[in-house]
């Protein structure tokens, strides 16, 4: 019962799988020989279980059948499946294979099959075989694999065949094998069992065939869309992710170089295209100035600026279109058609930059294959243009910036160094006047010179902080030298120098330092830490009532040096923290308490932190204290 | 008591004043140049025993110039018999100037430096211990 359900699979599967080859977009070839090779290793199954399958029939169970016939069908399956191995390897090793000749061998396979499968039946018992159901589920399993044209082709050979063998036998033509049935019924002599038993299984094949194939073809249908669907939405989410990734990478820098370089990189990345560039206008407004270049040659770069009134593509793009140039060798639009040929760019998609003040100036994707971009390539482009333009505005913003605040500090430095002079000369003449060279002073001349030289020195402590905050923001190029600096010495240095201002007034000064490990070092310089020390000190030991406490504690932590200086002073109300580290700034409890004072020892001890790679960071209770946290990176000496 | 020549060589004549009054006070016979060339040839007219030199004057680094060119280490210097007139350079160096370094034969000739705003006492101090030596 076994032999032609496989005899069924076997034929049904090289149809299958030379429709699914003729449907599908694997090669042809391909498809076949993987079917050719599957067919035979099946067969070999199948002349296996024929001669099994008969021997155990024939001698455990007794059944009376044609054994001979049985035992030879078997041998000839294997025989003539061993011819077909032979051709199909030989088959295989032609380059390239004919297609035709794969064609026709399978056919001559399948037909050999059908063949084999009829002498089965007919020798199992005709009409009584019950082996004629398996036929259904062949019909159901055809319907999933076929054509619905293959599946009723089908289903007519099998209603053919089982007739055949019907009639064949009914008429004589064909000797009949009593398998299961009782002899004595002779069912397949009597019409009405031959004719309604022919009806019922072809109208059962044709019903079960119609039924099966249009459920499946509806579930194809559906498979099909699911396909599609599936990979529209991997599509649109490599692309999603493209812009959000192009987001994230342009948002997280405000160096506008960085910003370019990055957004033309991953649009051509996204785009799968050769190159990308970006423009960007000039103040003029006129032309469209390199700001970035992805994969183009130096050469094509300095071909020259696209100048707005001579490039009607550009003039389009920045009013707010983005334009695609299928044909670079046809479009008339271009200003260096010849230019781009000779690079090799065959079609470019331009879209525009346009930020929240106007036009920006426009991205540009270059192809090397004419008509490569779609109406969704300029949707994603002009996506990710939207996305960059906030980002340029926000890069432009903080260059412009940077630029003003080095001249102002630049500004600030020349009048600084100009007040300088005259205030020290002031100075010095207040000194000698007050040292009696000009003659005596009265009391109240004393007094009086004594409030000027007061009031003058503090001028002067205002200059030089002044100069101090001017010179760290406007000098870039005299520089002075960065060394590793002991930071645990230059801590107990400073300390040091507070432990007599500090009993004056009672308080505590501690000090400790985690230093066990060795030296702490950082790179920055002895002065620059001198005066970051000597700020938060100072502070702390000014702001601390009489017999308060002051303690700094120094350690090394995950590579870095951190400090704290924490004191039990007036603290910092919750309002003034935020404007701590400003320039001029001074908490109006500090300011209630300590009248003099710039407001910029603050802001020059936060611009050394930074310029040493560090940070500062307070933490305070107005009544109860204030801690200041300073880290730096500890630096790692590689040994010699 | 003391008698000795002191030249100033400074443009500032109020600094150079607040210096004269404590200076000529304590005795000393005070000249002064206004800039680098004319301190140079006072050099040579007045043959002062100590000299008190600014470093800014019409150019920023006059008075380098002029310590560089008494000091100088060539024999046949026309300032060869100058070389061991002790040098006190007024500064006016702030932490943020980028020239920062101390007296030295070779590169800053001089012998110490005065910071300002001028301290009468402290100027005489180093005027009376450069002159002993």
């Amino acid at each position: 019962m076994l032999r032609p359900y496989l005899f069924a699979v076997v034929i049904m599967n090289s149809a299958a799988l030379r429709d699914a080859a003729q449907s599908s977009s694997v090669p042809l070839e391909a498809e076949l020989v993987s079917s050719m090779t599957w067919l035979i290793t099946i067969r070999w199954l199948a002349g296996i279980g024929v001669l099994g399958a008969t021997f155990v029939a024939d001698t455990f169970f007794r059944v009376s059948l044609p054994a001979l016939s049985l035992y030879l069908l078997g041998v000839i399956i294997l025989v003539y499946n061993a011819a077909f191995h032979l051709i199909a390897r030989r088959l295989m090793r032609k380059e390239p294979r004919a297609h035709h000749q794969s064609d026709f061998f399978t056919k001559t396979q399948i037909g050999c099959d059908w063949l084999a499968m009829t002498a089965l039946i007919h020798f199992s018992g005709g009409l009584e075989s019950p082996a004629i159901f398996y036929f259904f589920f062949h019909v159901v399993i055809a319907s999933i694999l076929l054509s619905m044209r293959a599946t009723f082709l089908y289903a007519a050979m099998a209603a053919l065949l089982i007739s055949a063998i019907g009639i064949g036998e009914y008429a004589g033509a064909l000797p009949h094998y009593f398998v299961l049935a009782n002899a004595s019924a002779a069912l397949y002599r009597q019409p009405l069992f031959v004719l309604g038993t022919i009806f019922f299984f072809s109208s059962t094949m044709f019903v079960a065939a119609y039924l099966a194939s249009t459920l499946n073809a509806r579930l194809r249908k559906r498979e099909a869309q699911v396909v599609t669907l599936s990979q529209n939405l991997l599509s649109a989410y490599t692309r999603l992710e493209t812009v959000y990734e192009s987001a994230e990478a342009v948002n997280s820098t405000l160096e506008l170089t960085q910003v370019l370089d990055r957004l033309v990189q991953r649009t051509a990345d996204a785009l799968g295209v050769r190159a990308c560039s970006i423009r960007l206008l000039d103040e003029t407004g006129a032309r469209l100035n390199v700001a970035a270049v992805y994969g183009l040659s130096d050469a094509y770069v300095k071909k020259g600026d696209l100048t707005l009134d001579q490039n009607p593509l550009a003039r389009e793009v920045i009013a707010g279109k983005a334009i695609i140039v299928n044909d670079v060798a046809t479009d008339t639009r271009l200003q260096y058609p010849q230019q781009a040929l000779e690079e090799g760019i065959a079609s470019m998609l331009s879209a525009p930059l346009h930020g929240k003040q106007g036009p920006l100036g426009l991205i540009r994707a270059y192809s090397v294959d004419a008509y490569h971009f779609t109406a969704d390539d300029a949707e994603f482009v002009s996506a990710i243009a939207r996305q960059g333009s906030i980002a340029i505005e926000n890069a432009l913003a903080y260059q412009a910036l940077g630029k003003l605040d080095q001249m102002k500090s630049r500004f600030v430095m020349t009048v600084t160094h100009e007040l300088r002079s005259p205030v020290s000369v002031v100075r010095s003449l207040l000194r000698t006047l007050l040292a009696g060279y000009v003659g005596e002073l009265g009391e109240t001349q004393r007094e009086m010179l004594q409030r000027v030289q007061y009031r003058a020195d503090f001028l002067q402590t205002l200059i030089d902080d002044l100069l101090d905050l001017a010179a760290g923001k406007a000098d870039v190029s005299a520089k002075e030298e960065i060394v590793p600096v002991r930071l645990d010495e230059a801590v107990a240095r400073v300390v040091e120098r507070f432990t007599i201002p500090a009993q004056e007034k009672a308080i505590a000064l501690e000090w400790e330092c985690a230093c066990a490990d060795g030296p702490i070092k950082i790179a920055a310089t002895n002065e620059g830490i001198d005066r970051v020390l000597n700020n938060l000190v100072s502070n702390a030991v000014k702001y601390t009532p009489h017999g308060g406490r002051v303690a700094v504690k120094l350690f090394a932590r995950a590579n870095r040096a951190t400090l704290e200086v924490a004191d039990s002073g007036i603290g910092i109300p919750e309002d003034a923290l935020t404007h701590l580290f400003e320039e001029f700034y001074r908490a109006p409890n500090a300011r209630a308490q300590v009248k003099e004072g710039t407001g910029l020892g603050l802001a020059i001890t936060k611009d050394l932190i930074v310029r040493y790679g560090g940070h500062i960071g307070v933490q305070s209770q107005a009544g109860r204290g204030t801690t200041f946290t300073v880290t730096f990176p500890i630096l790692i000496e590689l040994p010699v | 008591m003391a008698n000795e020549k002191i030249l100033i060589i400074d443009d500032d004549d109020d600094l150079v004043l607040a210096m004269r009054l404590p200076l000529e006070a304590a005795g000393y016979k005070v000249a002064r140049a206004a800039n680098g060339e004319e301190g140079l040839k006072k050099v040579k007219e007045v043959k002062p025993d100590l000299i008190i030199l600014d470093v800014m004057m019409d150019s920023t680094t006059a008075g380098f110039q002029v310590s560089l060119a008494l000091r100088s280490p060539d024999p046949t210097s026309e300032y060869k018999a100058y070389s061991k007139i002790p040098i006190l350079m007024l500064t006016a160096i702030h932490s943020t100037t980028p020239l920062r370094f101390g007296p030295d034969q070779e590169y800053l000739p001089v012998d110490t430096f005065i910071e300002k705003p001028i301290e009468p006492a402290k100027l005489l101090d180093q005027v009376r211990k450069h002159l002993k030596s």
